[in-house]
């Protein structure tokens, strides 16, 4: 339940609706520990979870990444261009592959990743579970299959999919890199030099650890904040009062927090 | 579920396994191209450079030597002096660009980033040691700006006051001009150092002139029957009346051979001509004697005695 709702309740029940609230975020948190302890625990590791994994992994990542890739390649050429030939016209093109690293690989690159991911999982949600939450039929009556289902499923799509995050992240950027480097120096390899020099620099230890933990973090949040909101939905039986898929503000609002937090802790 | 699906595309768990080791290797090899790039395989040795102000200076930004990156400052701490140190690490393959007397210099600009630039004036000195200290020179562009506008001002106004049309160098150009279109001119550098055409064409003429006076002195001097001819038969004559002379000389050497002779003679005469004379005083004295003694005696005697009345 979101928290502005609190305004068209009666004052009276708003600690109810701010208990349900915080319950709501506990549940997502739990869920993704356990989800979390679940995908470490050797036990878990059975053939058929395996299976499934590989299953998620295939349509999560393998379907989506050569076009997630040629799609980010064309928009980072198209803005690296215009840093190149901006930076350039200031006479200032000795920052610009900088700004294009620092930009695009660091930010940008993995915050369409995450969204593009969060986007293709939510597609991808079980359509059985969607259409029982929709029909607002009591978890009761949820036929035994599709629960079983969906408590399986588990661990393996919150694996795949933030996977799924960390694979477009990195790839993307790797593309990009290439291709910021063909667009300062051409096909020449000696500019090599140079370029290695300005992404050692770039990439420092605090810079490097930031990047990494923001894009385990994206991945995490894309796997767990969906499958949370459905399970809750399933498990409450609560009724959507609207079209948005469960989760999807609130996976927005974590995305927005950790870059948010992300560029606070590396520039201020 | 372990059994596939019907509509499960082929060998899954293959393609799984090939994305997760593909990206997998993707990142280990990102992260090795990272710490390549950051410096971590590579050799490096520590330079501590101490400044009074650290205002720009970032962990990770580089040290160049003739453009060319040489080191990383991997730390900036304050001293207990107050000073700030930075700490560079410099690669051992480029460490030999740095001497014991390099300098080192740190370069604020207007726009863009703080440099730190290393300049090795002699190659041939020692390298610099592991480990070393050196102080380093401030160089604030910003602070610079208000003495540079004022040392520009000065410029500028005595470049206005050079590049005036009446300004000492702009006659002295437009003499130097002057100059240079007589040095272009008929008569050249003599024109331009005898003051003027006329001038250079008198002395042209006259050099002329000297040089058919030459031309005549020439013919008169060495020419036919010419004074050089003249002189020489003159030459030929003196020869001759030399000779003469040389005779007549020893002539006369002959004479006063002679003459010394009679000088000798003369001598000799002279020598008894001096014992007649003392006869002759003798003699006369005797005379005079006698004459006292006639006139003492008779008739001629006087009396000699004097009275007084």
């Amino acid at each position: 339940m979101p928290l502005s709702s609190l305004l068209y309740v009666k004052p009276s029940h708003w600690g109810r609706h701010a208990a349900r609230y915080l319950r709501s975020w506990w549940h997502m948190l739990h869920l993704g520990a356990v989800a979390l302890v679940m995908a470490m625990s050797p036990s878990t590791w059975r053939r058929d979870i395996r299976l499934a994994t590989s299953r998620y992994i295939h349509a999560s990542t393998w379907q989506v990444l050569p076009w997630f890739t040629l799609l980010a390649a064309l928009v980072s050429l198209v803005v690296i261009r215009i840093v190149l030939v901006t930076a350039q016209s200031y006479g200032l093109s000795r920052y610009a592959l900088e700004m294009v690293v620092r930009v695009l690989v660091l930010e940008l690159i993995p915050l369409s990743a995450a969204l593009f991911a969060a986007l293709r999982a939510g597609m991808a949600f079980d359509a059985g579970a969607m259409g029982l939450a929709r029909s607002g039929v009591p978890v009761e009556l949820a036929t035994e299959q599709t629960l079983l289902r969906l408590r399986r499923d588990l661990v393996p799509q919150v694996l795949a999919n933030a996977f799924s995050v960390l694979s477009l992240a990195m790839a993307s950027s790797i593309v990009v890199l290439l291709l910021a480097y063909l667009n300062v120096y051409g096909l020449s390899p000696w500019g090599l030099g140079d370029y290695t020099r300005t992404v050692g620099r770039v990439f420092d230890p605090v810079v490097t650890l930031g990047f990494v933990f923001k894009t385990v973090l994206f991945g995490l949040a894309v796997a767990v904040i969906p499958s949370a909101a459905m399970l809750e939905t399933l498990r409450y039986g609560q009724r959507f009062r609207s079209n948005v898929q469960p989760g999807a503000l609130r996976l927005l609002f974590v995305l927005l927090l950790i870059e948010a937090s992300s560029l606070a802790v590396k520039y201020i | 579920m372990a059994e596939p699906l019907p509509d499960e595309p082929k060998h899954v768990e293959t393609k799984a396994l090939i994305l997760l080791v593909a990206i997998g290797a993707l990142i280990v090899a990102f992260f090795l191209y990272v710490m390549y790039a950051r410096g971590v395989f590579q050799e490096t040795q520590t330079l501590t450079l101490v400044a009074d102000d650290s205002e720009g200076v970032i962990p990770g930004m580089d040290m160049s030597f003739a453009g060319f990156p040489i080191g990383r400052v991997r730390q900036v701490d304050l001293g207990q002096d107050g000073k700030v140190n930075i700490l560079v690490d410099v690669a051992r393959d480029d460490a030999r660009w740095l001497r014991t007397t390099s300098v080192f210099t740190l370069e604020r600009s207007v726009v863009g980033e703080t440099r730190l630039r290393a300049y090795s004036g002699i190659l041939t000195d020692p390298p610099l040691p592991d480990k070393a200290q050196r102080p380093v020179l401030r160089g604030d562009a910003a602070a610079e700006i208000p003495r540079l506008l004022a040392t520009a001002r000065t410029l500028l106004e005595n470049l206005e006051t050079m590049t005036r049309a009446d300004s000492p160098i702009g006659n002295t150009l437009a003499n130097v001009e002057t100059l240079s279109g007589r040095l272009n001119g008929r008569y050249g550098v003599l024109g331009t150092a005898l003051g003027g055409d006329a001038e250079a064409a008198q002395l042209l003429q006259t050099l002329r002139r000297v040089d058919t006076l030459l031309a005549k002195t020439d013919q008169r001097v060495f020419g036919k029957q010419g004074v050089m001819d003249d002189a020489q038969g003159a030459i030929q004559e003196l020869h001759g009346l030399l000779a003469d002379a040389r005779t007549t000389l020893q002539k006369v050497d002959g004479v006063l051979v002679e003459a010394q002779a009679v000088g000798a003679n003369a001598r000799v005469a002279t020598q008894d001509l001096g014992r007649l004379r003392g006869e002759v005083d003798a003699s006369l004295r005797k005379v005079n004697r006698l004459v006292d003694e006639i006139n003492r005696k008779w008739p001629f005697k006087h009396d000699t005695e004097i009275r007084l009345p």
